[in-house]
C-alpha cells in the first residue's frame, strides 16, 4: 500500500496541492541519533494548535477572521503531566473534537511516558510544544519560533524530537 | 519546516505524517508516512495499540536512518469509512479561508448570471 497524500482532502483543495510549485531545502540538515533510542530524550512537538487552557492564552482566533490568510505563528508549551481536561484547542480548519478526547493522537505525552516506563526510551522532556498549523508564510516560523522552541528543547537535553503535524 | 530548523539546531528529528509526498518535495529528515485523516495522525482517539504501532515505527526509523529522505509508509487501514472519515476530520464552520473562497465564488457566479 502506497499513502495516498490527498486521500483526506476535498478535491478543489488536492489539485491546488498537487500543481504547488515548491523548493526542496538541499541538504536536507541532518543531526544523526547520537545515542540508541534507548537512552535519548524526547520531546513531543505537534502543530495541532492545542494549549493549555488557563495557564496560556489559545491561538489567535480573531486575527485570523479577520485576515483569513494569516495564520497565528506563536507557539504554546505543554507539560508533559497535563491532565486531558486542560486541553484547548484553537485551529479553525480541523474538527478538534478527536484531540480533546485522547490528546494522545496528536500529542502522544502518555504514551511516551509509558515508553520511559517500559525502558524502550531513555526519557521525555518535561515540556512540549504545539504550533497551529495554518500557515501560508513560515518566516516567522522559520527565523523566530522554531529556533526558539530548538533552544527551549536544549535547555531541557533533547535528544531526538516526534513532529506530529496535524 | 520545523523538522529542518531543529536538525540544523542539532536535534535528530521523526515526522508523522498523513501527507509524505510533501516529505520528498521538501525534504524531510525522517518520515513515517500514515494514510489518516487530518488531525490524528498517530491514530484513533483511545486506541492504545494503534498509536503504539504507529509511535515504534516512528523510534525505529530513527534508529535505522543513516542518511536524509528515509521515508517509511506503513500499511495501517483507518477503521472508520471513508466518507465518514473525510467529514470527521473537518471543522464544522468552514475555515475563515474557505468561507472567503466559497463567498468569492458566489459573487463570481452572481456576476455571471448578471451579465447573462
Amino acid at each position: 500500500m502506497a499513502v495516498d497524500s490527498f486521500k483526506y482532502l476535498p478535491g478543489s483543495i488536492a489539485a491546488y496541492y498537487r500543481n504547488l510549485a515548491v523548493e526542496k531545502v538541499e541538504p536536507v540538515p541532518w543531526t544523526p541519533m547520537k545515542k540508541p533510542v534507548s537512552e535519548a530524550r524526547f520531546a513531543l512537538v505537534t502543530t495541532a494548535g492545542i494549549y493549555v487552557d488557563g495557564a496560556e492564552p489559545g491561538f489567535d482566533q480573531e486575527g485570523e477572521r479577520r485576515n483569513p490568510m494569516w495564520g497565528d505563528p506563536t507557539f504554546r508549551r505543554i507539560p508533559r503531566d497535563v491532565r486531558l481536561e486542560q486541553i484547548g484547542a484553537s485551529h479553525l480548519h480541523l474538527n478538534n473534537r478527536d484531540v480533546q478526547a485522547d490528546l494522545n493522537i496528536e500529542l502522544p505525552v502518555h504514551r511516551f511516558a509509558e515508553l520511559e516506563a517500559e525502558g524502550t526510551i531513555g526519557s521525555l522532556a518535561p515540556t512540549a510544544y504545539s504550533f497551529m498549523g495554518y500557515q501560508t508564510n513560515t518566516s516567522e516560523w522559520r527565523e523566530k519560533y522554531a529556533p526558539d522552541v530548538a533552544g527551549l528543547m536544549k535547555d531541557e537535553a533533547v535528544d531526538a524530537v516526534l513532529l506530529t503535524p496535524a | 519546516m520545523l523538522a529542518q530548523v531543529f536538525e540544523a539546531a542539532g536535534l535528530s528529528t521523526v515526522m508523522v505524517t498523513s501527507m509524505p509526498y510533501w516529505s520528498e518535495k521538501l525534504g524531510v529528515p525522517r518520515t513515517v508516512g500514515v494514510e489518516f485523516p487530518y488531525g490524528h495522525m498517530l491514530g484513533m482517539p483511545n486506541d492504545r495499540d494503534m498509536q503504539m504501532k504507529v509511535i515504534r515505527a516512528a523510534l525505529s526509523v530513527l534508529e535505522e536512518a543513516r542518511e536524509p529522505g528515509m521515508i517509511r509508509e506503513l500499511e495501517i487501514e483507518w477503521p472508520q469509512p471513508f466518507d465518514e472519515a473525510k467529514k470527521d476530520w473537518q471543522p464544522l464552520e468552514p475555515s475563515p479561508i474557505i468561507a472567503m473562497m466559497i463567498e468569492q465564488r458566489r459573487k463570481a457566479a452572481e456576476q455571471a448570471r448578471g451579465q447573462g
